[in-house]
C-alpha cells in the first residue's frame, strides 16, 4: 500500500457536474481531493480487506441472531424497549439488508492486519464517491495513460447495488427518505434511487417531514398513499426516539435498512465480538466503559460513545496522554473503550478504509484521509487503485 | 464424458474486481436539477364516503343493512368522547361549530372537564368495505364560517357541513337524510406528519449541515 501522486484531471468538476456529483464540495471545503491516490497490491485486497470483510460479517450475523433472543444484549447497546420487538421482528421475518461499511486501520501488509474501528451498517455515505466517481476516476486514468495497463480498483458496488435492489422486489415500489437540505445525504439518496430505478423498482423521494403516520399505525406520504418499502438515510436510534417511533412493531412499511440493523451500527458490538472471538486478528480488544475489564487496555485506547457518527465525540488517548478529542453532540449516552490502532502514517496523512458490504458480501473499498488521528466531517475522499502485478 | 483430469487445465482469466460498467439513469446530465422529483399525484387524494346523522337515516338510505348501520353508529358513537375537539371556551368552541352545538366537556368525559366541546352531529363511514375506513363521529362545521365563505346556506342544523374531530372538512352533496359525498381523504384519514427527523435535528452540528445525518 502506498500513497502516490497522480495529479488532478484539469476537468474533473465538469465530470463531477455531468455526472451528479454534487456534493465534491461540502461546507466550503474540498470533500472529493484526488491529486493523490492509494495503491495496493491484489493480496492486500484479497487476502487482508476482502477476506476478513466476509468474516466479519458473518461473526456480524452471529451476533444479531444471539442478540435478538437476549434482552441483556439488546439493553447493552441502549436499544429502547419500546423498539425492541420491531428490531426483533424484523431479524425473523428475514428482512433483507441493503448495505453497510466496515472501517478498517490497515497501512499495508508490512503493518499488520487489518483492525476493525467501527461497523457503520445503518447509514453509510461516501457511496455514490466510491461506486460512481472513483470507478469513473479510475477508467479516465487509464484511457489517459496516468495509471498503468491493468490497474484495477476493488469496487462492483454500483453492480452490485443494482443486483441487490433486484432481489428486494416487494410490492415493486420503494420510497426514499432524508433531510432533503442536507446535500451529502440528498446525494446518496438519490444514488440510490437510481440504482433501484435501474432494478426496475417504481421509486420516489420524500423529505423526512413529509412521512406520515395514519391512526392503524401506516406510514403514509402526503396524500395518504400507504409506503410499502422505504429505504431511510436516517439512523434508527433518532427514529426511535422521534414521535414515530414508539408503535414501529405494527408497522406494514418494510425498512431498509431494517431495524436490526441497529444492533450493529452501534460501537457495543465491538466490545461484544471482541467478548465472542476473543484473539481475532482483526478485532480489537474493546469493552463497555462499565466494565472494569477495561483496566486491561492499559494507558493507550479509543473510547467512543456507542452511538454517534462522522468521528464525533471519541476520545483518543496514547500513553495516558490525550492525542486528540472531538466535542461533538453525542456525550450523553455510553461508551465503549478500544485498544488503540492509530491510523497509518502516509507523508503527514492518515487514511481509514471503508469496507463496503452489499448483501452480505464484500464488494469494494474507500478511502477517506485526514491530518488528524479521528476521520471526521473534514476527511477526504481520495480514491484507489489496485496495481498490475 | 471426460473426467476432470484429461482436460487442461485452463488458464485463469485475471480476477477483475470493478464494475464493468457503470450507469446512471437519473443522476447523468441533469444531476441536481433530477433531485427535484419529489412529487405526488393528488388525484389518489379523494374516497367516498356516506354521511349519516343517525342510524336511523342510514337504515332509511338502504346502503347499508340495518344491522351493520346500527354497528357502525355504535363505533362512532364510541369514539365520540376521547376523540372531540377540546376548546377553552364556549366561545371558542361555537365560533368552530355554530351556536348552541357545544357542551361543557365534563358532560362527554371526565378528560374534558373544563373544556368544551362539539355535539356530534353525525358519522361517517366509507361506501366500500375495501376502503377499511373506520367509522368516525362528525361535527357541524360553523354555519358563521360557511356563510362568510360563501358556502352553504346555512339553513337547518345540518345543511351538509360538517368537520372530523382534527378538522378535516366533510361537505355532503344534499342535506337531509341520506347524503354520499366525495372528500379529500386527508380529511377523514388522521394522519400525523413530522414524526420522524426532531431527533436529527437536535444534533445541530449534524443534522441539515452538508453532512446530514449519514456518516
Amino acid at each position: 500500500m502506498r500513497r502516490v501522486a497522480i495529479g488532478e484531471r484539469p476537468d474533473w468538476r465538469d465530470t463531477a457536474r455531468r455526472h451528479g456529483f454534487t456534493f465534491h464540495t461540502l461546507d466550503g471545503a474540498p470533500y472529493w481531493s484526488e491529486s493523490h491516490a492509494y495503491a495496493f497490491g491484489l493480496d492486500e485486497i484479497e487476502r487482508d480487506l476482502e477476506g476478513p470483510s466476509g468474516e466479519i460479517q458473518a461473526l456480524c450475523l452471529a451476533f444479531v441472531a444471539d442478540a435478538v433472543e437476549d434482552e441483556r444484549i439488546l439493553a447493552s447497546l441502549d436499544i429502547p424497549e419500546h423498539a425492541r420487538d420491531a428490531v426483533r421482528a424484523s431479524w425473523k421475518r428475514g428482512d433483507p439488508s441493503l448495505y453497510g461499511r466496515l472501517d478498517f486501520s490497515y497501512g499495508g501488509d508490512k503493518a499488520g492486519r487489518a483492525k476493525l474501528l467501527e461497523y457503520n451498517a445503518d447509514t453509510p455515505t461516501a457511496l455514490y464517491e466510491t461506486g460512481v466517481f472513483q470507478w469513473l476516476w479510475l477508467e479516465e486514468g487509464l484511457r489517459s495513460g496516468s495509471l498503468p495497463e491493468g490497474s484495477d480498483q476493488f469496487n462492483s458496488v454500483h453492480e452490485r447495488l443494482i443486483a441487490r435492489f433486484r432481489t428486494l422486489r416487494g410490492d415493486g415500489t420503494m420510497a426514499f427518505t432524508a433531510y432533503a437540505d442536507a446535500p451529502e445525504d440528498r446525494g446518496t439518496v438519490a444514488y440510490l434511487e437510481d440504482c433501484a430505478r435501474q432494478a426496475g423498482l417504481a421509486t420516489r423521494f420524500l423529505d423526512l417531514s413529509d412521512i406520515g403516520r395514519d391512526e392503524a399505525g401506516r406510514f403514509v406520504d402526503r396524500v395518504d398513499a400507504p409506503i410499502p418499502a422505504l429505504f431511510k438515510l436516517y439512523p434508527w436510534e433518532w427514529a426511535f426516539a422521534d414521535a414515530f417511533g414508539d408503535r414501529l412493531h405494527e408497522t406494514t412499511t418494510r425498512f431498509l435498512e431494517p431495524p436490526w440493523k441497529a444492533i450493529l451500527s452501534n460501537k457495543g458490538l465491538l466490545a461484544h465480538l471482541h467478548a465472542r472471538e476473543p484473539g481475532h486478528p482483526n478485532l480489537l480488544p474493546a469493552y463497555f466503559e462499565d466494565d472494569p475489564r477495561k483496566a486491561s487496555l492499559g494507558t493507550s485506547f479509543v473510547k467512543k460513545p456507542l452511538v454517534s457518527r462522522e468521528g464525533a465525540n471519541i476520545l483518543v488517548v496514547r500513553d495516558g496522554t490525550v492525542l486528540a478529542q472531538d466535542h461533538g453532540p453525542y456525550g450523553g449516552g455510553r461508551h465503549i473503550r478500544q485498544a488503540l490502532a492509530e491510523l497509518p502514517d502516509f507523508e503527514g496523512r492518515r487514511p481509514v478504509i471503508g469496507s463496503w458490504i452489499v448483501g452480505n458480501e464484500p464488494v469494494g473499498l474507500c478511502v477517506r484521509e485526514s491530518a488528524g488521528p479521528i476521520t471526521g466531517n473534514g476527511a477526504l475522499f481520495v480514491p484507489h487503485v489496485i496495481e498490475p502485478a | 464424458m471426460p473426467s476432470k483430469a484429461d482436460t487442461p487445465t485452463p488458464v485463469k482469466p485475471p480476477r477483475v474486481m470493478r464494475s464493468q460498467t457503470v450507469t446512471l439513469v437519473m443522476l447523468a446530465g441533469a444531476g441536481a436539477a433530477a433531485f427535484g422529483l419529489a412529487h405526488v399525484d393528488p388525484s389518489q387524494d379523494e374516497e367516498d364516503v356516506l354521511v349519516y346523522a343517525n342510524p336511523e337515516a342510514c337504515i332509511a338510505g338502504r346502503v347499508r343493512t340495518e344491522a351493520e348501520c346500527r354497528s357502525e353508529y355504535l363505533t362512532a358513537r364510541a369514539a365520540y368522547p376521547e376523540s372531540a375537539p377540546r376548546y377553552a371556551t364556549m366561545i371558542d368552541c361555537e365560533a368552530h361549530h355554530g351556536a348552541l352545538h357545544c357542551l361543557p366537556g365534563a358532560s362527554v368525559a371526565s378528560s374534558a372537564t373544563g373544556r368544551f366541546v362539539p355535539m356530534m352531529a353525525g358519522y361517517v363511514i366509507g361506501r366500500r368495505d375495501d376502503q377499511d375506513l373506520d367509522p368516525q363521529p362528525l361535527y357541524d362545521h360553523a354555519p358563521k364560517e360557511r356563510t362568510a365563505s360563501g358556502v352553504g346556506t346555512g339553513g337547518g342544523s345540518s345543511g351538509g357541513g360538517y368537520c372530523t374531530g382534527w378538522g378535516g372538512r366533510v361537505t355532503t352533496s344534499s342535506g337531509g337524510a341520506s347524503s354520499s359525498a366525495r372528500v379529500a381523504s386527508s380529511a377523514v384519514r388522521r394522519v400525523a406528519f413530522g414524526g420522524f427527523g426532531s431527533t436529527g435535528r437536535g444534533f445541530s452540528s449534524h443534522g441539515g449541515s452538508g453532512h446530514g445525518s449519514g456518516g
